[in-house]
């Protein structure tokens, strides 16, 4: 049923663009892979090129032990799900949901009836079935797309940003609802995505892509914990890592990440000698305290309130920072307040490159 | 001032906006008179002007039941096989052309293939040529086919000068459909075929309904085309017969010639009153390029 996908050196040109190029990825039965990154990225042409609409200008997609690259989409065993949701206007649910299988001669009336009720009532859609999608709501419309793709039964199960066009409330329970679908059939699946909370709460991996590169590929955790570089630091995580310009020293035996008159303290010795660095510290691992307090003392910018927590920007020896702080913590702007740097959650950049150094 | 107009009741009129009806009221003046001139002109002997002389009759209709009696008509087909002709000309062009032009609008819209600029440039070229200076070409050729004088032979060529027109059109409309629904339908497990057949044709049914429309109307009306080609046969059309009671005889039988061409016209004007919301369509419905 559910069956590894592999990619090697998969490369598209757009005349003598690259929208991707020589991407490597792999991904275990089962699985559910998220490609992440800003619009351009190449994410959706990846995702285009598994699904055998587009054809790659080199490389291999191997579905198991299948090479697919070459094939027509209908002989991939795929099934995908559009942002638009692409539902056949002139037609009723059951007919959208029956349309993969009208294209199967082998499978009878009945079974294809019963087939279409099955999927319909897996993503409850069921009380549906006689309307058109111009009746529906987002949120069906969705449901059903992924009734129309799942009725066949696929492999392999493709999602182009499904969530983008739902409301927010509706986005957090099909974000939920498609994970637990995903984990129930244990279809390997991979959506498409350029919104890290949709791709860190849902992929089991995630594939972060830039400029038709993979970046990084990784669990959310891994990502989280350890970017592999300063695009990956600065894409996952919400607020942004706060970045800066830093000079690496030793100091009484141990390192020490200079900023200014700001000393921030490594318990990492950098992987390799960069003594132009940037320093990358999420505002999660920024603590605020009293004026005197921690390793450096900042002045309070502008302070949101954001109910279960408050992000407060400050201002210390000519950086802004952004911190969060919790509900109770009591600052107006322009005060004083001491700073605190997690030294073990400090994350260290080649200036240069942007790889991580430590 | 828009707030104006957005106050104002629906169904009230201000004076200042009858400028415009009576602008256009004025200059459509001449057409509807036009078309009660014809209305009632063949209900009448004879008409002076706009006066007529001597008293309401059917006479003029009298081609209906009674075509011995009219001169115009002896050398020709009765007046059922006459309409049923212009009929089977008009329905078989338009289906013919509709057929076509959906196929290659659909092709020059979705397909990606050598030579697809020069073959679109080339029809829009064709769409706007003179049909007329092809006259004698078009004889040479239908005469090598050996299908000069024949049915089958003005059909193919009054097809042929719908196309440009019918594939543009219907390119426009399949320009409208969204791409992501013929991906989904090739990653359902449909050919191109059937994507074209069972996704893309129902949805760009107001364009093929309109164009229908057009090339049928436009089949009816042909007059050069059969009046040309098929000088002898059995099957001319109502146009034909018009032709005919405008240019024989000594004088023109105006009576005859209104009820023949009120005869003529009524299918065009009750399809196009049908069809008027269809039609509009394929000047709203988008021509891109």
């Amino acid at each position: 049923m559910s069956v590894r996908v592999v990619l090697e050196h998969l490369t598209k040109k757009f005349g003598e663009v690259s929208a991707v190029d020589d991407l490597e990825l792999e991904m275990h039965a089962g699985e559910f892979v998220a490609l992440l990154g800003p619009s351009g990225c190449g994410k959706t042409t990846t995702l285009l090129m598994v699904a055998g609409i587009y054809r790659p200008t080199s490389g291999a997609i191997t579905f198991g032990d299948r090479r697919v690259e070459h094939l027509h989409p209908k002989d991939r065993g795929i099934g995908m799900v559009f942002q638009s949701y692409a539902l056949y206007p002139h037609m009723t649910v059951a007919e959208n949901i029956a349309f993969p299988l009208e294209l199967r001669r082998s499978i009878p009336k009945a079974e294809r009836d019963r087939r279409v009720r099955e999927a319909a009532a897996l993503v409850r859609v069921d009380a549906l079935l006689d309307r058109r999608p111009a009746q529906l709501s987002g949120g069906q419309q969705q449901r059903v797309a992924l009734a129309r793709a799942l009725v066949k039964r696929p492999d392999i199960l493709l999602l182009d940003e499904p969530l983008s066009n739902l409301d927010a409330r509706l986005r957090h329970e099909m974000r939920g609802e498609i994970k637990r679908l995903q984990k129930e059939i244990g279809i390997t699946s991979i959506f498409v995505t350029h919104d890290q909370l949709e791709a860190l709460t849902m992929a089991d991996r995630v594939a972060v892509m830039r400029d038709g590169r993979l970046q990084a590929y990784a669990t959310p955790a891994e990502l989280y914990a350890r970017p592999t570089n300063r695009f990956v630091a600065e894409f996952i995580g919400s607020p942004p890592m706060n970045f800066l310009d830093a000079e690496v020293a030793a100091k009484n035996g141990s390192f020490v990440a200079r900023a200014g008159e700001l000393e921030i303290p490594l318990v990492r010795r950098p992987a390799r000698e960069a003594p132009e660095a940037t320093v990358g510290i999420r505002p999660e691992h920024l603590e605020l305290g009293a004026p005197g307090e921690g390793d450096a003392s900042a002045e309070v910018y502008i302070v949101e309130p954001m109910g279960r927590e408050q992000i407060v920007d400050v201002q210390v020896g000519g950086h802004r920072l952004r911190a969060i702080a919790p509900p109770g913590f009591r600052a107006q702007i322009g005060d004083r307040v001491g700073l605190r740097f997690a030294p073990e959650r400090i994350h260290l950049f080649d200036r240069a490159s942007g790889e991580r150094i430590a | 001032m828009s707030a104006a107009v957005a106050e104002r009741a629906p169904g009230t009129l201000r004076w200042s906006s009858l400028v415009p009806y009576a602008v256009l009221a004025l200059w459509t003046l001449p057409i509807i008179v036009l078309y009660v001139w014809l209305f009632y002109s063949s209900f009448f002997p004879r008409i002076e002007g706009f006066r007529p002389i001597g008293g309401f009759t059917f006479d003029n209709w009298r081609f209906l039941w009674d075509p011995q009696s009219v001169p115009q008509m002896r050398n020709r087909p009765a007046i059922l096989p006459l309409t049923l002709n212009t009929f089977i000309f008009a329905a078989t062009t338009s289906a013919v052309g509709l057929l076509i032009s959906s196929m290659a609008g659909y092709a020059f819209s979705r397909l990606r293939f050598k030579g697809r600029r020069l073959m679109l440039g080339g029809v829009l070229l064709l769409h706007s040529f003179p049909s007329v200076t092809l006259l004698i070409a078009l004889f040479i050729v239908l005469r090598t086919l050996g299908l000069y004088d024949k049915f089958v032979g003005v059909i193919l060529v009054q097809t042929a000068f719908a196309l440009p027109f019918g594939i543009w059109i219907m390119k426009g409309f399949f320009d409208n459909v969204p791409w992501d629904l013929e991906m989904s339908a090739l990653v359902d497990g449909a050919g191109r075929f059937r994507t074209w057949l069972r996704i893309m044709l129902p949805l760009v049914k107001p364009g093929l309904l309109a164009l229908a429309v057009l090339l049928f109307v436009e089949g009816w009306n042909q007059f050069l085309l059969p009046f040309v080609f098929m000088p002898s046969g059995s099957q001319q059309t109502l146009s034909t017969l018009v032709k005919g009671i405008l240019g024989e005889g000594r004088f023109v039988d105006y009576g005859l010639l209104t009820a023949v061409g009120l005869y003529y016209i009524a299918p065009v004007l009750i399809l196009f009153v049908l069809a008027q919301d269809q039609l509009m369509r394929i000047y709203a419905g988008g021509v891109k390029g």
